[in-house]
């Protein structure tokens, strides 16, 4: 009896050993921390400014968990490599232009849905991406930069964030 | 605990569980004096581990033996109904068993539920100021109903001898009386009424579940409140997306912990048996709870895919961080974990051919299983790697160039469903292993048995290729329920089809109960090991969904504690949560087999 419990004991902690070296050997150590404002300057250079938009495409703003960086089957929101271009033709065709499209993508994506695609985006200038009004411009310099022409500017594209903003009843 | 009238036991019971709240209230009132106020932004800090790890390990405790005190009732109850049917008196004590394990249990939870309802105002004071602004009223209702739970308890415990006398004084002294119809009608009602109390213990602790549910699902997937997070709606605040399906998940999860614990009590009290008898029982106690455990456990993926859908349909990129993010390598562990416990239970069924005469002529079945679970699992472990960085993702892509298509849910889906497929199939075996067909149709029954089986897995597969060349949405919402449909077909046309094809069929031999080599027993405590690790694991995940938020989106935390720690951290927390819960569940282990043993010399005496 006492043989049994023995090793059971064994089994017990074993097992125990066994998924704590796994978690700490074999899984990747990293952390998780919250993300940081990033500080834009005024009369930030347009390749500055994409830069940072990239930066907060693949950090903070979680875009690449829904946009694939090339289009693939199945894929859950519109692929990156060609999405400036897109901007172009569809900002054309709704009558807007590039800017205005762009910035109501961003902060009230609800809108308009890209056709083949749901309506599964939350608003960036909301909890819980709460994006500043110079991180929007600079995520969105990097979305026209993918085969589009950069037209924004910071803090010259402000007003028209902000008519996008009031239009979507957000302040 | 020991046996006790039924007043005197209902009353000790509640004494016993006021003292324990009342001392955590005590205590509150008198540390929120002593201690310094807290700190600007609503936080103190616990010495040496700091705030949220002793958080984590006091809450994830409370939860096992929660999760353990609330789903055993569902089964101990209705295997109370079944022994009652079916009159037999071994149901009865296998039901009565489970009930002593809960009731017992029951302090430990309170102690647990104390400790925490201490820490939690004390360390987190503002954040729990907001949830009683919010919720407030659910968890004045939750007393009042964690009370009327406490009553039913200790009630359905204490009365169980009461209310089946009755039937024993009768059986044994008079058989005709028993059978006259005047008797039968009072048995059916003491003990009907019995398992009437075991059906409202089971509501109030669903009860209960809901309750605590509406709180994770608000701090989760918020609702009712506005963008300052004023309330707006408390019906909304409570109906959250994740509300409901939480709540189904954790009541199912429930039933597979609860009767893991129960298989692995069973299993501890097989190695310390010291008569055949004993023996006997509680190979068929562990058999019993093992097969529950496990039978449960089949519709976990249908209920966290449930789960899933409404994290996602609340906030996509909450859903796809939780998926295939951060906690991508976590799901990795989750596939070793259930994966290792589908090779417990598949090599304890293996091993039960054994005790079942006729058994060997399975055992050439056993290798396809085996090859069935090694595919699965090796799929199953390959992580949906969505790029964690910058500089990764211009690298590889967004998923890894050639691990990336086994690592979508496509493909793990299937998967899961035919690892599932393949170890019902080891529970059918040995479920008709001593048994032969003797109906004029075996033949054809065995050709339909072999076309569900092929027909399923087929039809799973081809459904997990296809679902590769359509849009997110058809395989979310269309392909991978029909997946699940299929497999779930399969069981329930092979259940049923084996209960006709065998009714009457010629028994080779009567199951050896107690006759199974000690390794066996390993098997199912290993099984409940990992049940525990996987718990604390996916607690941690469920919460840190939230990632820096107290409540998503509406109340930051920003305590020095507001980041997701390393995989390798929160593996050292889940251990200690872990060994720590098994250390007290052996501690109920070893009063109940204390107390029989009291008993025992008592009625010697």
């Amino acid at each position: 009896m006492k043989k049994g419990v023995l090793k059971l004991a064994i089994i017990v902690i074993g097992l125990n050993l066994i998924f704590l070296y796994i978690g700490l050997e074999f899984l990747p150590q990293s952390e998780s921390r919250p993300p940081k404002v990033i500080k834009i300057e005024e009369g930030i250079s347009p390749d500055d400014l994409i830069h940072v938009g990239e930066e907060i495409v693949f950090g903070k703003g979680q875009c690449m968990v829904c946009h694939p960086a090339k289009p693939e089957t199945g894929m859950r929101a519109p692929a990156m490599s060609d999405i400036g271009a897109a901007i172009e033709k569809e900002a054309r065709e709704r009558g807007m232009t590039a800017e205005e499209y762009v910035f109501e993508a961003l902060v009230n994506p609800s809108k308009y849905i890209v056709k083949g695609f749901e309506d599964s985006m939350s608003r960036v200038d909301k909890s819980p991406t709460s994006l500043t009004d110079g991180e929007i411009i600079a995520v969105a310099a990097y979305l026209q930069s993918h085969g589009g022409k950069v037209t924004l500017s910071y803090p010259g594209s402000v007003p028209i964030l902000k008519d996008q903003i009031a239009k979507s009843g957000g302040k | 605990m020991a046996e006790a009238g039924v007043k005197k036991g209902i009353l000790k019971g509640i004494l016993k569980f006021t003292a324990i709240l009342g001392a955590g209230f005590i205590i509150l009132a008198v540390l929120k004096n002593m201690l310094a106020a807290p700190s600007e932004d609503g936080y103190r800090f616990f010495p040496l581990i700091g705030s949220r790890d002793w958080i984590w390990i006091v809450a994830q405790l409370h939860l096992n033996f929660a999760a353990f005190v609330l789903g055993v009732p569902i089964f101990a109850v209705a295997m109370e109904f079944m022994g009652w049917r079916k009159n037999d008196d071994r149901l009865d004590r296998i039901a009565y068993d489970f009930t002593k394990l809960f009731t017992l249990a029951y302090s430990v939870t309170a102690v647990m539920g104390s400790i925490f309802l201490v820490s939690l105002p004390l360390l987190y004071p503002k954040f729990i100021d907001y949830m009683m602004k919010i919720l407030g009223p659910t968890w004045w209702l939750y007393l009042i109903v964690m009370y009327g739970e406490v009553f039913v308890c200790y009630l359905y415990f204490y009365s169980w001898n009461k209310l089946r006398d009755e039937k024993w004084q009768r059986t044994a002294t008079d058989t005709g009386a028993f059978l006259s119809g005047v008797n039968w009608q009072k048995r059916m009602s003491r003990k009907g009424l019995h398992i009437a109390l075991g059906v409202l213990l089971n509501i109030l602790g669903a009860t209960l579940l809901l309750i605590t549910s509406s709180w994770v699902g608000f701090m989760t997937t918020p609702a009712g409140v506005n963008a300052d997070g004023e309330l707006v709606s408390r019906w909304a605040a409570i109906h959250t997306h994740m509300w409901l399906p939480l709540s189904i998940h954790r009541f199912v999860a429930n039933i597979v912990f609860g009767a893991g614990i129960a298989a692995a009590y069973a299993a501890f009290r097989f190695i310390t048996a010291k008569t055949d008898e004993e023996r006997a029982y509680f190979d068929w106690m562990g058999y019993t709870s093992a097969i529950i455990s496990i039978g449960a456990s089949l519709l976990l993926p249908g209920v966290g895919y449930l789960l899933g859908v409404e994290i996602y349909s609340f906030n996509e990129q909450m859903g796809i961080q939780l998926m295939g993010g951060f906690f991508a390598w976590l799901w990795v562990m989750q596939s070793i974990m259930i994966g290792a416990i589908l090779f417990f239970i598949n090599y304890y069924l293996w091993i039960s051919l054994q005790k079942m005469p006729g058994g060997e002529r399975y055992y050439k079945y056993v290798k396809f299983i085996f090859i069935s679970l090694v595919i699965g699992y090796v799929v199953w472990l390959i992580p949906h790697d969505v790029a964690l960085s910058l500089e990764e993702a211009r690298r590889t892509g967004t998923y890894h160039p050639a691990l990336g298509k086994l690592g979508v849910m496509a493909a793990k889906n299937t998967a899961v469903i035919l690892s599932y497929l393949a170890t019902f199939l080891s529970f059918a075996i040995f479920r008709m292993s001593n048994k032969e067909a003797t109906v004029s149709w075996a033949a054809k029954g065995n050709k339909a048995r072999m076309l569900i089986i092929v027909g399923s897995v087929v039809g799973v597969l081809a459904i997990g290729i296809y679902s590769y060349y359509v849009s997110a949405a058809v395989r979310v919402k269309v392909l991978s329920p029909i997946q699940f449909g299929i497999f779930f077909f399969a069981l329930v046309a092979l259940y049923v089809l084996d209960s006709f094809m065998y009714k009457g069929a010629r028994i080779i031999g009567e199951p050896r109960w107690g006759k199974m080599p000690e390794r066996s027993q390993y098997a199912l405590i290993a099984i409940t090991v990992t049940f525990t690790w996987l718990m604390g694991m996916l607690g941690y995940m469920r919460a840190g969904a939230r990632q820096y938020w107290h409540v998503y989106g509406i109340m930051k935390n920003t305590s020095p504690d507001a980041y997701l720690p390393t995989h390798g951290y929160a593996s050292i927390i889940v251990t200690i949560v872990t060994l720590l819960f098994l250390l007290l569940i052996s501690f109920v282990f070893w009063s109940i087999m204390k107390l029989e043993q009291v008993l025992g010399e008592r009625k010697g005496s």
